[in-house]
């Protein structure tokens, strides 16, 4: 565990700035909302704004990405084609424990099974993650519903936590440690981990008075999900409300589903895309001789609540696949962003 | 940062957004969070909008057709061919030349299209596409109010205390506009909802009044009757703040409200109830669909007379909402593009205010109010042998063989599409996010998208190429950009004048009027601050129902459905909108129709048979579809297969025209 002063500490991003293509939190000057995203540099990113409207998963999973390129020659029949993907090394700065978590379930999936996903792959083996306490709730928060904040445990190279005049900066890995050796940081001592635990504890107090938007406490749902004891009423509730959008599977840090497309180039060539893809849409499931597994709406709408909520699903996770961030229920047209679902199925539970 | 906030370009509700522009290329989006009309939200469409803008089918340099195939141009060679083409239709330009502008037009570019229509090729017959239910609805409240466009606001939706959906399947159309009337009602408002079919808004509204097809009118006449039958009309708002009230009542009067239930399906309780809650509200707003599926003026008149007794025009959180469903619809009237219009509804034979136009153009104006175009071509008499169209993004084109048997046609466009091989001369125009622009949305929202990406090939703006064109006619068109334009638009527009794309940009848009009076803007009509007598609209007194008879015993209703929207030219350029299409279609290869069990019971027929759907005026073959949200007797069909549109729906010219209210008498064959 190291010190550095909080007036110094984006010298963390601008030494990482060197070797890495930097992101991390950018407040929009016009709209003040708030984005992950690269950043030329260091200077542009503030570890106090608000959680990112977009998670940082559009960095290892962008909404579009290229995979491979061909080009046809119709004449000579001869197809060129080279993957050609991102490889850049990326350095992730004052991510949030959240979205950290979601990262680290989207890591189980495109690399924990038999397959290993090489454009993931690719976006991860270099990174460098900086995660950054939350000291204080965000009025959407409920990481403390899902076991994922306000501090992060597992994921990072480096661990942030506002000390007040200085932060504490935890190594999570070798590469981590080395590199807060390289920039000579001071060692903490014991008091700073107590500091720590009772930054994070205060900031578990303030959840009930500033993390008022949503609640979930998703441990009460899961067996009911999982067993699939819940009323055909509650789901058509559910469904009835969706407005088929896809926004709750888009904003959503551990949502992995995706779609693939041949873009035609004007200039001939053709690139081959992976684009997000989201289980709301009935084109989604739907499979040849219109068969649909899914078909009437409120069965999608079930579809990510079991994937996110139970238990055969936590096993691949290794978690819950809700990380409290809360984003999908402020894009969500109907009001079932997953804390309100979770509310619906609680109160069926309770009467 | 690579987000950049703009606005989204799909239907007329105008949310915000961010594009993701990496290397000078659209890569993404995200909504806006602090937008006051979306609030992070998008819908199916709007998720998808980097999609479109990726797209490569594009019209990528000016064409001429040579022999009936294409051949590349230079811009100053094409407008020589046009300019020689049309001098031919100069002299009687009134009767032989026309002009097709779009509703996806940035207001810029409809102003100069209406500009170069009225000064340089001297024709007054221009025409909005999609246009014919906006019209009616601007119209009605134009008329009546004052006041030509929506005269609540979105962001007070949320504080109405009632809501009335007329017809619109709105969650599909305008889905955040869906969004927030469904929030509302989980906040309290009453919902209720007037449909033939069970839409999703009706699902999630306190009442649905499915009502018999073609009856909406009926049915409205109905509810303003029982409000003053029962004593619930705003009697001291009548008197004071409105004019015409004896006639409308006389003819509401006329109808017998026990023969309601035969006519509409809603017993009188439920009418009076509705009635009453209406009234007693603290506010109430009323939302219908316009544009190519919007209702006719008889019935908007209807809605607009019932909130006036009710005393819900201009109050607060009040509104008599017509909803656009294509971005720029409302900016394209605000831009005079219409037979008899300038800009901001400003009257073509008003003197004062063509002179102004006369003065700024520097030409003299024919004041004679133009023909609309889809009548000309209806016409077999019409002499009209010259069109000149922008941005027709619609699939299915109406009057294909009229348009086709025209002399000559000319096409301004951004993207490649069907109408394209209607042309004889075509020049491409740089989209949106490759120019600046600004667009109206359906609460008379102007709001500013920035140019973010370099032009398709070095396409030109519609700045720089309409001016060209002008030069060839001695008129000097001067501008560096679109500012220019939208400077010269607010110079000439008084519920413009206020406004400058600084100010827009800053508060995430204007709502008209923005001038000295309202400097700000205005989010609502203020009847108090207008100080004017609100008049009833004339109505026909007429309550026809389309009846079923034993030949027809069946009547359909049509719309179109989410993913198919806009006649699909524009979703099929996207990847996920156009795979959900594909979907549909791949099971539905010629369409479908929604019958209800009973019904397939009756004709014995089962899921995805075809079967033939008979009319007095043609036949075609779709699958069933069974379906709970049509009652029996009612059948329901998405438009969204060319041949089901061109081959069948269109041959009902006269039904189509009365908009959402198209019914068709039908019978179903098993084959």
């Amino acid at each position: 565990m190291y010190l550095i002063e909080k007036n110094n500490v984006m010298k963390l991003a601008e030494e990482l700035a060197k070797s890495y293509s930097l992101y991390g939190p950018v407040v929009d000057k016009d709209t003040k909302q708030v984005f992950f995203n690269k950043v030329d540099s260091a200077s542009e990113i503030s570890l106090t704004a608000e959680i990112p409207a977009i998670p940082p998963k559009n960095v290892v999973f962008p909404q579009i990405e290229r995979i491979l390129k061909y080009k046809y020659d119709k004449d000579a029949k001869k197809v060129e084609m080279a993957p050609d993907f991102d490889s850049s090394s990326k350095a992730l700065f004052g991510i949030r424990p959240c979205d950290l978590t979601g990262i680290v379930v989207l890591d189980r999936f495109f690399m924990g099974l038999e397959f290993v996903d090489e454009v993931y792959l690719e976006h991860r083996k270099r990174m460098f993650i900086v995660s950054n306490t939350c000291t204080v709730p965000f009025k959407q928060c409920f990481c403390v519903c899902t076991d994922s904040g306000p501090s992060a445990d597992e994921g990072y190279d480096l661990n942030l936590t506002d000390l007040g005049d200085v932060y504490l900066v935890e190594a999570g890995s070798d590469k981590g440690r080395e590199f807060a050796e390289k920039m000579g940081l001071k060692a903490a001592g014991a008091e700073h981990t107590l500091e720590k635990k009772n930054a994070v504890d205060k900031s578990i107090s303030l959840f009930e008075k500033i993390a008022t938007d949503n609640k979930a406490w998703i441990s009460r749902v899961m067996n009911r999900v999982t067993t699939g004891f819940i009323k055909e009423e509650v789901w058509e509730h559910i469904g009835k409300q969706c407005f088929e959008c896809g926004a709750c599977t888009f904003v959503c840090p551990t949502c992995s589903c995706f779609n693939i497309e041949d873009h035609n180039n004007f200039n001939g060539s053709t690139d081959r895309l992976r684009t997000w893809d989201s289980c709301s849409y009935e084109g989604y499931t739907k499979m040849a001789g219109d068969h649909n597994p899914r078909h009437p709406v409120e069965d999608r709408r079930n579809k990510r609540f079991f994937c996110k909520l139970s238990y055969s699903q936590s096993k691949k996770y290794l978690r819950p696949g809700c990380v409290g961030c809360g984003r999908c229920q402020w894009v969500c047209p109907g009001d079932i962003g997953l804390p309100n679902v979770v509310t619906y199925i609680r109160r069926e539970i309770t009467e | 940062m690579d987000y950049k906030s703009g606005v989204c370009n799909f239907c007329g509700t105008g949310c915000g957004n961010f594009l993701n522009i990496k290397d000078g290329k659209v890569s993404g989006i995200y909504s806006s969070r602090n937008h006051p009309v979306s609030k992070g939200r998008l819908c199916v469409r709007g998720w998808h909008f980097h999609e479109l803008l990726m797209s490569d089918q594009r019209i990528s340099s000016p064409m001429i057709k040579v022999d009936g195939s294409f051949k590349k141009a230079g811009y100053e060679e094409a407008i020589n061919f046009m300019m020689e083409k049309m001098a031919k239709y100069s002299d009687k330009a009134a009767e032989e030349t026309a002009f097709l502008a779009s509703p996806r037009s940035s207001n810029e570019n409809n102003y100069l299209f209406a500009k170069l229509a009225r000064s340089v090729f001297k024709t007054n017959n221009i025409t909005l596409d999609s246009e014919s239910g906006h019209r009616s609805s601007m119209n009605v409240l134009g008329d009546g109010a004052g006041f030509p466009g929506m005269t609540g606001s979105l962001e007070d939706i949320s504080k109405t205390g009632f809501i009335l959906v007329v017809g619109s399947d709105i969650t599909k159309m305008n889905p955040i506009i869906g969004s927030e009337i469904h929030k509302a009602q989980m906040a309290g408002t009453k919902v209720v909802t007037i449909s033939s079919r069970v839409t999703q808004i009706a699902r999630l509204s306190n009442t649905h009044l499915q009502i018999k097809p073609g009856s909406k009118k009926t049915l409205l006449a109905a509810l303003a009757k029982a409000a003053i039958a029962e004593g619930k009309a705003d009697a001291d708002f009548i008197t004071g703040s409105t004019e015409g009230y004896d006639g409308f009542a006389t003819s509401v009067n006329n109808l017998d409200l026990k023969d309601i239930f035969s006519l509409t399906g809603i017993d009188s309780d439920t009418i009076a109830k509705i009635a009453g809650e209406l009234c007693s509200a603290k506010s109430a707003m009323a939302f219908w669909s316009t544009g190519i599926s919007g209702l006719d003026r008889d019935t908007v008149s209807y809605i607009y007379n019932l909130l006036l007794i009710a005393g819900k025009i201009g109050r607060e959180n009040c509104g008599a909402n017509p909803i656009t469903g294509i971005c720029n619809l409302q900016g394209g009237y605000d831009m005079g593009t219409a037979p008899d219009l300038l800009t901001g509804f400003q009257k073509l034979n008003d003197p004062e205010a063509s002179a102004k136009f006369e003065k700024s153009w520097g030409v003299k104006l024919n004041k004679d109010s133009g023909k609309d175009l889809y009548k000309m071509l209806a016409d077999k008499n019409s002499k009209l042998k010259c069109l000149v169209v922008a941005d027709h993004d619609e699939g299915i084109v109406r009057y294909a063989k009229e348009i086709e048997a025209l002399e000559f046609v000319a096409y301004f466009g951004t993207f490649d599409n069907p109408f394209v091989q209607y042309a004889d001369v075509v020049f491409p125009i740089a989209g949106i996010i490759e120019d600046e622009g600004t667009y109206t949305n359906t609460e008379r929202r102007v709001q500013l998208s920035r140019k973010r990406v370099e032009p398709f090939e070095n396409v030109m703006p519609g700045w720089k190429l309409f001016p060209m064109i002008a030069a060839k006619a001695s008129l000097s068109w001067k501008y560096n950009s679109s500012e220019d334009v939208f400077r010269e638009i607010t110079s000439l527009t008084p519920s413009y004048s206020g406004m400058t794309y600084d100010k827009i940009e800053k508060s995430f848009g204007i709502q008209w009027p923005c001038n000295d009076k309202y400097p700000d803007g205005c989010k609502r009509l203020d009847g108090a601050a207008e100080g004017k007598k609100f008049r009833f609209a004339p109505v026909t007194g007429r309550f026809a129902v389309p009846e079923a008879n034993a030949d027809y015993p069946i009547l359909l209703i049509t719309s179109q459905g989410q993913h198919f929207w806009h006649q699909n030219n524009i979703m099929k350029k996207t990847y996920i909108p156009r795979r959900e299409y594909n979907a549909t279609l791949l099971v539905y290869p010629k369409g479908y129709i929604e019958i209800c069990k009973e019904d397939a019971g009756l004709l014995q027929v089962r899921e995805h048979w075809n079967v033939k759907i008979v009319s007095s005026h043609g036949s075609m073959i779709v699958a069933v579809k069974i379906s709970e949200d049509v009652k029996t007797g009612t059948a329901y069909v998405p438009y969204f297969i060319r041949e089901m549109i061109s081959s069948f729906l269109l041959e009902h010219n006269r039904e189509f025209d009365k908009g959402e209210d198209t019914i068709i008498p039908i019978r179903i064959e098993r084959i």
